[in-house]
């Protein structure tokens, strides 16, 4: 006795057992990873599929016959291994899509010491929201003067958020991508601040 | 280079030109087709088929509808677009053109 499973392949009922299901259901998930860049990925699965239980109910008779491991595996080798399904005109944009998924920049709020006046905190909110840090102390002497509230909210931020150190935290905290030119970028920048200082 | 290689490049252009022949002749879904194109040897697997014509849809080159069927579940017929009977007509004339080419040189 073995088990045997009931599966709706492309709108059609097909009594399989359990082995050839197991094979036909890593097809079909090679086949999902094959399309999984594409944007009309489940119309060419569906497809697919329809065209697989075509294919299916040619050889068995649906009312009483089981799906075998035979009838599992003449269909696959009718239909072809997924990595022999691509379209070598697709790979393209998906890779310039994936690029620019990658590059595309994402802003985190750090403490910006290379423009700091006491920890950093104004002027790397300043860098976060691209405004003037001198926005953002205006704000906490305000605060500070009028009780010891600005003073305390300052000191919260100064402990809780990290210090840009890293080329890469900084290009972060400015929201631009991390790319080979922008970090060429910064560092020479941030050899021209050495380089005044040292002068000063 | 290799000789698999070279074969699949030349089939690939031919089996998009003929995909549209054969459509122009009439409406087909998918099946029918891969009948075809296997017959003439155009396809070998046909989960190749799949992707071209999504992209040729994409393009705007053909369309599908829905039809019932009496086997089964509604099958979809794909049919050209205008923009793909003019693209057929401008496919037409290259491959003349390239068969023309072909023949003059390997008679020479």
């Amino acid at each position: 006795m073995t088990q045997t499973i009931s599966i709706n392949l492309g709108g059609l009922l097909f009594h399989i057992d359990d082995e050839a299901f197991k094979i036909l259901d890593n097809y079909l998930n090679a086949i999902h990873r094959q399309f999984k860049n594409e944007t009309e990925k489940n119309d060419i699965i569906a497809d697919i599929e329809a065209r697989l239980a075509e294919l299916l109910a040619e050889r068995i008779d649906r009312k009483k016959d089981l799906v075998s491991l035979n009838d599992v595996n003449a269909i696959i080798a009718i239909m072809g291994e997924p990595h022999d399904f691509v379209d070598d005109e697709e790979p393209q944009p998906r890779a310039q899509r994936e690029k620019r998924r990658r590059t595309k920049a994402s802003r985190r709020m750090y403490r910006d010491s290379d423009n700091r006046i006491l920890g950093g905190v104004c002027s790397g909110l300043g860098a976060y929201f691209s405004i003037d840090p001198w926005i953002f102390r205006t704000i906490f002497i305000v605060f500070s003067i009028f009780g010891f509230v600005g003073i305390i909210i300052y000191f919260i931020l100064w402990v809780t958020i990290p210090e840009a150190l890293t080329t890469a935290q900084k290009l972060e905290m400015h929201g631009k991508p991390i790319n080979v030119e922008n970090i060429k970028n910064t560092v020479k920048q941030e050899f021209e601040n050495v380089k005044r200082r040292m002068n000063l | 280079m290799n000789i698999d290689n070279a074969k699949a490049q030349m089939k690939k252009g031919v089996l998009e030109y003929c995909i549209l022949s054969i459509l122009a002749n009439k409406d087909c879904y998918a099946s029918e087709l891969i009948n075809e194109l296997k017959a003439s040897k155009l396809i070998v697997v046909e989960g190749t088929l799949y992707p071209l014509l999504t992209r040729q849809k994409n393009a705007g080159l053909l369309t599908y509808r829905w039809e019932e069927s009496t086997q089964g579940p509604p099958r979809k017929y794909y049919t050209l677009t205008e923009i793909g009977k003019e693209f057929l007509k401008e496919l037409d004339g290259s491959w003349k053109d390239l068969v023309k080419a072909v023949d003059s040189i390997n008679k020479k």
